[in-house]
Parts: C-alpha cells; structure tokens; sequence
C-alpha cells in the first residue's frame, strides 16, 4: 500500500469516528513499547513501515503530509530510512494489548462511572452509556440531553417548571431529581436533636442546636472533653486547660516571634558565609598569582610560553596546552614533508646513478671492441715482422748472442741495447696511441 | 488539540522522571516551557555551569518542530544562566542545529529528547569561540529562529 491510499483511507475513518479515543482517560499505566512515538498514546489503528517500526495511521499520515519533501521522499520519523509502502498488517498481539487499556467512559464528566477496556469504547457509549449527551428530540430546542433521560415518547425536557414549593424554576429533566432530594423548601430532621426543620435553616440550626456535639474550646491545648452544646459551658467552667489558656497563647505567640528572628539571622548568617566564600577566593586568586611570578622571575631565559602558564589559572594552563598541542601537531606535519623530500630526492639520485652506470657501461663496451680491432690489426702488422726477427735472429746466432732474442720474444726487458728490442716497442706505442683515439 | 495532549502526555512523564542534567523550570502552561540543562561531564567550557532553554510550541507539535533558543538571566540575579559558548550558538541564544529546522526535526523527538541533544552537542565541544559572523548575526537579526535558513555544514558537532 502506499501513501496517497493511505491518505483516503484516513479520511473515511475520521468521518465515521464519534469517539477520539487519544483524548480519552486512560486509567492503567501502560508500557512505553506501546505508545505511538509521535502522540505517545497507545497504538490507534497502527500501521507498519518498510524498517519495522509502527505508528498510529493518523499520526504517520500527517507526519507525511507536513514532510518537507513531500512524499517521495519521506523517511521513517524513528529511523530515517528511506521508505514508499507500508503495511496495514501488525501483529494481532500488539492490536490486543493496546485495545485492552482501560480507560474511562468519555462521559464521565456527566456522570458515567464505566471503566472499560478501550476496544470496547465506541460499543459502550454507541449502545450502553446512558450518559452520552444526545440532541434533544425537539426540534426547536438546541439542548442536549442525556440518552438516559429521554423519555419514550420523545418530549423535550428543557421547559422550565415552576417548583410548587420553593417558586424555582428548574427544568423538566431535572425537576424530580430537585423535587425528592434538593428543593430548599422540603423538610428534613437535625441529626443532632431529630427535630424538624426547613432544609434551607438546616445550617443555622446546628450552629445554634442545643443537642449537638461540641469540642471544649480548651482542645487544641489537649482537653479531649467532647460534650452537648448546652453542657458545654458547666465544663468550661470547671477546666483546668481553659484557665491556662491565656498563658499558652502568651507562649506560642513569644515561640513566633523567636522563630521569625531566628529564621532572619539565617538568611544574614548566608549572607555572611557566601562574604566569606568570595574574600577567600579572591584571596587565593592573589596568592597564587604571586606565587606564579616569584617562580618566573628567577629564570628570564625561559621560553614565554612556560611563563604566561605559570601565571594564570586553569583557563590559561588550557590555553597553553591547546598552543601546545597545535605546534606539536604542526611540527610533525612539518617532519612528515621533509621524510617526504628526502625519499624522493634517494629516489632521483638513483635513477641518476644508474643511468649514469649504463652509460659507462656502453662506453666501456665500445672501447672494449675497439681494442680489439686493434689488437687484431696489430696482430696482423706484427705478423710479417715476427716471421723475419727468427730469420734475424739466425744472423745474429751467428754472433753467439742468444740472450738478445729471447728478450725480442718477450718485447719487456729495456736491458737490452740491441736495436732488434726497440722496434716491437715503439709498435706498441703505436697500439697505444690507437685505444687513445 | 493534538499539541496539547502531546505535552500534557510528555510533561506526566518528565514530572516521574528527568535524565540528569535536565530539569523542569516552568510548565505552567503548554505553549512555553523553560529547561535548565547542565553538561555533566568534566568539559573545562561548561563546567559547574547551568544554562537555560526555552522552548515555544505551535499548535502543530510534534508534527512540526518546537522553537528552542538559550535565554540569559544577569549574573546579577539569584539564578544566574549565561549563554553556553560553542562554534553552532549564537551569543543570543540562537542555537543552529539541524535536528531543530524543519527538515531535519522528527516528530518522534521529545523535549526530553531535544535537552539531551543539545546537552550532548555541548559536551562534544572543544572549541571556545562563537559561531563566524556572530556580532553581525546578533546585531541584524531580528527574524525567529524558525525564519532563519541555516546551512548545516558541520556533520562533526
């Protein structure tokens, strides 16, 4: 179901509605989980919504109606979740217990002493209560009347009567009642002396009846003598409480007086303590703030800070811890930046590095075959004279020299002076100068 | 008719019992009801500290929301009551909180409810200063609080 049919259904019950069954007495005290959250009367004719919760169908309809969004977007008054449909179905337990609370019959006011089970209300004062105020049959009289008083043949009972006896004029529904039981003129018996008298000089007579029973004017002193009137004044003659009376009454008026006095040294004796209370305050403000400045003043070289907390009170002392506190939390963000700085500044030294690496590395490469295209081109230069040193190096055996070419083989002695060792060195040069290059 | 019933039925409840901290100054009739509230914690802004509420309801309570405002008393009188300081409560008693405008209200919430709402938003407080625009605001104001467009910005009070 959702929220425009539960509008229409509202106003079909409103009109067939005679008993507003929020505003009646509820005698029983009954428990808070069945209160509709937004009247805080039990359950009428609750609803359920999507999340569970119920409220009265009138109360949810007008939480609704007043919803600032409108209805598409109307939340759960106890939840706020969102919700579109709702369920006329609750627990039959839960309609049970709200219809069980007693309440008083709404006419109780004219009279109607029912208490009843609020299920059966509207029954009660449709059909039972004699109580309930209908509209006089009459049609020209604008009175209500109470159903028990209509009479069968449908008269109206709001035309005044003359009472034969007292000359008051009392209506027609009321002149019985005022016949056998209230009209002044009727005669009635003092319950004291049962002599008989009009009932509207029944209030003098027992203030003046001999026969009725009187207190002594002696009892509030404690005299528990309660005799007739007439008696009365034989024993105020003879008690001894009456004879004290004017003393005691001396006395309590003295208790009064005393009372008031003590009662005003009170209120200056407050007067005087709260006095004292702000002059020892103010005192140990001083003193404390004294004590604050003897503690600065030997140490000039102490940060402000410290002294401006020493100084004042706790006000100021959560002042400082607050400035405190904000620099603390500055600085770590200050340190945060920077540890941010130095991982990215080891990041970009690095990436340097390496790449600077690589590129040595392709260097080295480089050089590395260039040397040995050198190597093979001297190789290939070294060959033909490797081939004619063996030839010269035969010539020379003939000299019987054999120590020279063995240092020619190797090419590293300079001890030699022989001119066959210095050609292979200077080609090495050569290769030298080459790699250079 | 409906507000009536409503408060009679809430102010039975409140006369058994109050939470601590809140209590009942005049309810004499059903339209205006004063409320001293106190923080009860040790929050050094509102310590040892009672402030007092009004609350005006229409006759479309708990429908619609309860104008609820701090009032002063002179801290010459015999029951002093500033205004609690705290960066949502103008220093005229005005107080800006969503629960209180129209569209955040429920009708599900009491004055019991609301006392404790704004007893919370006090203890929850660190920061004494007043809302921006606050000596402007007190100066030019002179609408209700009920006519006065908030922006509830702040989800942390």
């Amino acid at each position: 179901m959702n929220f425009e049919e539960l509008c229409a259904m509202e106003a079909a019950y409103d009109r067939d509605e005679i008993v507003d069954l929020r505003s009646l007495d509820y005698v029983s005290s009954y428990d808070d989980h069945l209160m509709c959250p937004i009247c805080h009367c039990p359950f009428i004719r609750p609803v359920r919504l999507q999340c569970d919760h119920v409220f009265c169908q009138k109360c949810l309809n007008s939480a609704i109606t007043s919803c600032a969004g409108g209805r598409d977007e109307f939340t759960c008054p106890s939840c706020r979740s969102p919700t579109r449909d709702l369920y006329l179905h609750v627990p039959r337990l839960l309609i049970n217990m709200c219809d069980d609370i007693r309440v008083k019959c709404p006419f109780s006011a004219e009279g109607c002493t029912e208490i009843i089970p609020r299920g059966h209300v509207q029954s009660h004062v449709e059909k039972y209560c004699g109580y309930r105020l209908v509209h006089c049959p009459s049609l020209v009289c604008d009175k209500k009347t109470r159903k028990k008083d209509l009479n069968a043949d449908k008269r109206c009972m709001h035309e005044l009567h003359q009472c034969s006896r007292c000359e008051e004029e009392v209506m027609e529904q009321d002149y019985e009642e005022h016949v056998q039981e209230l009209c002044p003129s009727l005669k009635t018996t003092c319950p004291d002396c049962h002599t008989t008298v009009f009932r509207k000089a029944l209030r003098e007579h027992i203030e003046t009846c001999p026969e009725a029973i009187h207190c002594c004017a002696a009892s509030k002193y404690g005299c528990p003598v309660k005799v007739k009137r007439a008696e009365l004044s034989t024993h105020e003659k003879s008690c001894p409480l009456i004879t004290m009376g004017p003393y005691f009454e001396a006395q309590n008026s003295r208790l009064d007086s005393m009372e008031l006095t003590v009662r005003h040294l009170q209120q200056r004796n407050e007067l005087f303590e709260d006095g004292l209370a702000g002059i020892r305050s103010t005192l140990l403000e001083s003193t404390r703030a004294m004590t604050g400045r003897t503690v600065t003043d030997p140490g000039p070289s102490n940060p402000p800070d410290d002294s401006s907390q020493a100084d004042s009170a706790n006000a100021a002392s959560s002042n400082a811890t607050t400035y405190l506190l904000s620099l603390h939390e500055s600085l770590r963000e200050e340190v945060g930046q920077l540890s941010h700085a130095v991982t990215d500044l080891d990041a970009r030294a690095s990436m340097a590095i390496m790449n600077e690496c690589l590129r040595i590395k392709e260097d080295m490469a480089h050089t590395n075959a260039a040397v040995g295209s050198i190597r093979m081109q001297v190789q290939w230069l070294m060959n033909p004279r490797l081939h004619q040193q063996p030839q010269r190096a035969g010539m020379r055996n003939g000299n019987g020299n054999s120590e020279s070419a063995a240092a020619g083989s190797s090419s590293a002695g300079p001890s030699g002076p022989s001119p066959g060792l210095l050609r292979p060195r200077r080609l090495s040069d050569g290769g030298r100068e080459g790699t250079k290059l | 008719m409906f507000a009536t019933k409503r408060l009679s039925k809430e102010l039975l409840k409140m006369q058994d019992h109050v939470p601590p901290g809140i209590s009942i100054v005049k309810s004499d009739n059903l339209e205006e009801w004063h409320m001293d509230i106190q923080v009860l914690d040790s929050n050094p802004l509102y310590q040892n500290q009672i402030y007092r509420l009004k609350f005006t309801f229409n006759s479309k309570y708990p429908i619609e929301p309860p104008e609820v405002q701090f009032i002063e008393l002179p801290s010459t009188s015999e029951t002093p009551r500033p205004i609690p300081i705290h960066p949502h409560i103008y220093s005229n008693g005005i107080i800006c909180l969503d629960l209180l405008s129209s569209a955040g209200w429920s009708p599900v919430q009491t004055v019991e409810s609301v006392c404790m709402s704004i007893q919370s938003m006090l203890t929850a407080n660190s920061r004494n200063e007043r809302p921006p625009g606050d000596s402007d605001f007190v100066s030019y104001n002179r609408r209700r609080p009920r006519d006065i467009n908030f922006y509830y910005d702040d989800d942390d009070v």
